[in-house]
């Protein structure tokens, strides 16, 4: 590559790159922020004291949140790995009457506006009792069709031919499930992963909707908590939480970069 | 695995089926109360305060706990005003119901008409409390044909707050804020510069209620709602075109800023001088004093210059107690509302909010008198509400289609900044407001 | 179950039995991988969904229960109401905003970051940072870039001696505003899955078309979108289906205004149920957006599947 092609790349790179995390980084500086600076319209701020974290931490029991957020995504993502995985399996190796027609039920799931089913979701897990406990906020969410579509199209790389070879030679399905297909499949299925866990993680609404203390409420609630209407919010501690919040996503997201990388270049050779 | 899954299943399927209307027959009222640790009948109380207020109310509830030892309260929050009613909404008459329930003013008719919550006054009328201690103007909001259905708690208004240097800038005498719609206009004239206009109201149905309310004007018929179902909107009439022609005016001679439906866009536009006046909540005055850069003063809300000023409705949420919850709970509700109108506590209330104490003598508090002094301001907002007038106009509009309607009035008043005619923008807001009165009669079957 | 398998494909031709036992089995099977996920979808999303459909046939009470049949009037009333012609309008356009310009970005960067490079790493995680950041935070953030007295756009706006816009509060910029905001979120995930398919191409390819001398357009033209395209689809499926229910970043920056301008179906619908307790209309209302999603969605499987290129 020459030199001077070098050079565009990088600029081209180094702009798009900071176009795209200036919103971040400008919510960084906010956290740092006292009251009056925010609303002046201020980009810098005059000191870069902690104080705005305190009070996020004192306001709202954000360890707890945290730690509950934590749990919770830990739990749809594991949930919804192993329903996708087996469901796209089902749909892509395989063959039985009526295949075809439930993919499409599966397909047909996500075009349903959510806030059509969250009252009838709420009497739902209400009467099941699951409210104020981790199965009412994750169990709703262990069935995804966008995982299934996702790991449905990433199996169909696998050959056939692979498969039948395997059943001819005795080999149970499950077996070739674990044995064959998931090791394949590992780099969508990190994807699927990161993106379950952190959809999970963003949820609003429904942990609200369904949690009734804060022992086992989540941490965009927290979020939410800091806000004002009647009175002026104070938007340096809002920030703080917005910090708190989205650090363990963006830690995730640097972490798995890496393995992301490795993983896709390994599809890559195969 | 699997198997326990297709058990889990059935039941779930089996649960789902027999959930649905049928739960609106389940009794809770013999259910025995549930207790704390150490013998304490438990009090749940949601509450839609978030940021700073959250603080001020969990000081407050915990005091009350440590006050006596029979009824612990338990605040949680739920959201916004409007997450919280939905979810009330969804668990009222069942075991997961609150005790008690923090609702906004507009929500008034519609816990009333619910038919799952306790009026105070029974408690009131039992033990001969002598309401006649709380702010007069502030209970008849919440109190119908004479019945109190709910606690007023916290309780604010709007005032006009102004930049007393951008005022003296202009020529402007910075003690005197303008009073009626012309000293409005003129000052409004004098304050605009190339970088900063000089009015500005948030697209908040609140605000327009208000000003129409402040010349005597009624939202909807049937006296606002009080002297029976109200069945149409009336805001349409004189009043409302005031109003309507108020910010027409200004904006079309570009003195008037429009800030958007976002309070903090509002603040920021008065605080980064976009906009030399603005109008708030009372319960904003003091963060505002706090934060700008510059002198802030504070003003009645003007009127017209031939109207007769009237004055405000009440604004903010009250407390409500739920119907179908063991004796012992409604009791603890009702001992928390008590102690929660007491002076000493609505002065640190109203010190730390800025909301308005419902008990007038808890402006006699020390605490309050100094906090006065340093900020003078504050008195303004009290002043303002004392003065006002008790009538049908400033008594507010009971109507359960509240929310719907105020999102008709934001929508004329944006309507409004695309040249379109104030008769004609109101009168499409009173047209989509009957709409839903209609509908909403038909529901109820009257 | 082998020893089946093995004697119906070896076996006699026709052995009617066999194959019928086969199909069952295979049936059996499947379902039982599909049963789990099969059995979540029918509590969660077809029972309140056939829920729905009953409901908006209704007028309900506040608490959602249907007190008086009104057949198909929710639905007449909708289409005679120019609220919901607004947000049908608002949808539509913002699916059209969203869609075509985020793919493209994403499409841009992937290439941009495809690049064998020191230091590329540090650019795709900065890049996918907008992956990690939730709905509620961003719209918090952009709020105040697009504030009109402190906002930086106008900020530079100004420095630029141009008159400052008033991004969310005018019905002309508001819906625009949302969708820059929201092409923002969304570009993170879509640049992620999209590198991923860059990576997955065949390395030989470009080789070959190396030593052929042809130019990098043709190669992009020839080559990489090809190869893409079925990633592509995946994307564009999920990007369009994401946008018919965009709702946080509505909610938090312009609650459906200025004048309805950003009134999107889901927000409607949030408000109807949620705000208005109309839960009978806003029944309705996610009835037709679903047939909507439905009808876009199976033109797009229609169109798309042809044109996507499996390897």
């Amino acid at each position: 590559m020459s030199i001077g092609k070098k050079v565009l790349l990088y600029m081209a790179l180094t702009v798009s790159g900071l176009v795209m995390v200036f919103p971040i980084l400008y919510a960084f500086l906010i956290s740092f922020m006292q009251g009056g600076e925010v609303l002046q319209g201020s980009l810098w701020p005059e000191s870069f004291s902690l104080a705005n974290y305190f009070s996020a931490f004192e306001r709202v029991p954000l360890l707890t949140y945290l730690w509950n957020s934590l749990v919770v995504s830990v739990l749809i993502m594991v949930g919804q790995l192993v329903l996708c995985s087996l469901a796209a399996f089902a749909f892509v190796f395989i063959e039985f009457k009526g295949r075809e027609w439930i993919f499409y039920l599966f397909i047909s799931t996500m075009m349903i506006p959510w806030e059509a089913t969250m009252v009838p979701n709420f009497q739902t897990v209400q009467s099941l009792g699951w409210l104020n406990s981790y199965a009412g906020l994750t169990i709703p969410f262990f069935a995804m069709a966008f995982g299934t579509f996702l790991l449905r199209q990433q199996f169909k790389t696998i050959p056939k031919e692979l498969y039948e070879a395997s059943q001819i030679a005795g080999i149970s399905k499950l077996r070739f499930f674990t044995g064959v297909v998931l090791p394949v499949a590992k780099t969508t299925i990190t994807t699927l992963a990161i993106y379950s866990f952190l959809t999970a993680w963003n949820m609003y609404l429904w942990p609200l909707l369904v949690t009734n203390n804060e022992a086992n409420r989540t941490v965009q609630i927290g979020l939410k908590q800091m806000q004002t209407q009647e009175i002026a919010s104070d938007w340096g501690v809002v920030m703080a939480g917005v910090v708190m919040v989205i650090l363990p996503t963006l830690i995730l997201l640097f972490a798995g970069q890496k393995r992301l990388q490795e993983g896709l270049t390994q599809g890559a050779l195969k | 695995m699997k198997k326990l899954w297709i058990g889990s299943t059935a039941m779930v399927l089996l649960l789902a089926a027999c959930s649905g209307e049928t739960e609106e027959s389940v009794e809770t009222t013999d259910a025995t109360a549930s207790t704390t640790e150490d013998g304490k009948t438990e009090v749940v109380f949601w509450h839609a305060m978030s940021g700073e207020l959250e603080t001020a109310l969990n000081t407050l509830v915990d005091d009350f706990n440590a006050s006596q030892d029979e009824y612990e309260v338990e605040p949680v929050f739920q959201g916004t005003y409007e997450e919280a009613l939905t979810k009330l909404n969804t668990v009222a008459g069942t075991d997961e119901s609150p005790a008690m329930m923090q609702v906004f003013e507009v929500g008034t008719k519609f816990m009333i008409d619910s038919g799952h919550i306790q009026p105070v006054q029974d408690f009131i009328d039992e033990e001969g409390f002598d309401t006649s201690i709380w702010e007069e103007n502030i209970t008849n909001y919440y109190s119908v044909d004479g019945v109190q259905y709910s606690m007023p708690f916290n309780s604010s208004t709007p005032v006009l707050i102004y930049n007393k240097d951008a005022f003296e800038a202009a020529g402007l005498d910075p003690e005197k804020a303008p009073m009626t719609y012309s000293e409005l206009k003129e000052a409004a004239e004098a304050l605009t510069t190339d970088a900063q206009k000089g009015f500005s109201i948030l697209n908040y149905g609140w605000f327009f209620e208000e000003m129409v309310a402040a010349q005597g004007g009624l939202f909807v018929n049937e006296e606002n709602g009080r002297a029976g179902q109200a069945t149409e909107a009336v805001f349409n009439g004189e009043e409302g075109l005031n109003v309507f022609n108020l910010i027409k005016d200004m904006y079309d001679e570009g003195t008037y800023y429009n800030s958007g439906q976002n309070w903090d866009d509002m603040r920021a536009a008065f605080q980064s001088g976009a906009t030399a006046m603005i109008l708030d909540s009372s319960a904003g005055v003091k963060g505002m004093i706090d934060n700008a850069p510059f002198e802030v003063g504070v003003g009645y809300l003007p009127v017209p210059d031939d109207a007769e000023r009237n004055g405000v409705i009440i604004g903010g949420a009250s407390l409500w107690m739920a119907d179908d919850i063991p004796a012992e709970q409604k009791q603890g509700a009702w001992e928390f509302m008590k102690y929660a109108s007491s002076a000493e506590v609505q002065a640190q209330w109203h010190v730390d909010t800025g909301y308005f104490a419902i008990n007038p003598a808890a402006y006699e508090e020390q605490i309050v008198v100094d906090q006065w002094e340093q900020y003078p301001q504050l008195k303004v907002t009290v002043d303002q509400l004392k003065e006002t007038q008790a009538n049908a106009a400033t008594g507010g509009a009971l109507i359960s289609v509240f929310p719907e309607a105020r999102q008709r009035v934001v929508n004329a008043m944006e309507s409004l900044y695309q040249g379109t005619d104030p008769q004609e923008a109101l009168d499409q807001a009173v047209e989509e407001t009957n709409r839903a009165l209609e509908v909403d009669a038909a529901k109820s079957g009257n | 179950m082998t020893v089946i398998r093995q004697e119906a494909t070896s076996g006699s031709t026709g052995d009617w039995h066999l194959e019928r036992k086969r199909a069952w089995s295979n049936w059996m099977t499947g379902m039982m991988f599909l049963l789990p996920s099969l059995i979540l979808f029918g509590v969660f999303l077809f029972y309140p969904m056939v829920r729905t459909v009953y409901l908006s046939l209704f007028l309900t009470d506040s608490q959602g229960v249907p007190v008086v049949f009104v057949g198909w009037e929710n639905f007449v009333n909708l289409f005679q109401s120019t609220s919901f012609q607004l947000s049908a309008k608002a949808t539509a356009l913002f699916v059209l905003y969203t869609v075509p310009a985020g793919i493209v970005l994403a499409t841009a960067l992937a290439i941009l970051a495809n690049q064998k490079l020191r230091g590329i790493g540090l650019f795709r995680t900065m890049f996918s940072a907008t992956m990690g950041m939730s709905v509620a935070a961003s719209s918090v953030i952009w709020m105040f870039l697009f504030n009109p007295s402190i906002g930086l756009f106008n900020r530079i706006l100004a420095a630029l001696n141009i008159p400052g816009v008033q991004w969310l509060l005018d019905p002309q910029y508001a819906l625009l505003s949302v969708s820059v905001a929201t092409i923002w979120m969304n570009t993170g995930f879509a640049f992620l899955i999209l590198l991923g398919g860059l990576q997955n191409i065949d390395q030989s390819l470009y080789e070959s078309a190396r030593i052929a001398g042809v130019s990098e357009s043709y190669k992009l033209r020839k080559i990489t979108l090809p190869m893409l395209s079925p990633t592509l689809f995946f994307v564009t499926t999920v990007s369009l289906i994401n946008a018919f229910q965009t709702f946080g970043q509505i909610d938090l920056l312009t609650r459906g205004g200025p004048m309805e301008s950003t009134n999107v179906i889901v927000y409607s619908i949030y408000k109807d149920a949620f705000i208005n307790y109309n839960v009978g209309s806003a029944s309705a209302q996610a009835v037709l957006l679903f047939v909507a999603v439905l009808i876009v969605t199976v033109l797009q499987f229609k169109i798309g599947e042809r044109k996507v290129h499996y390897q």
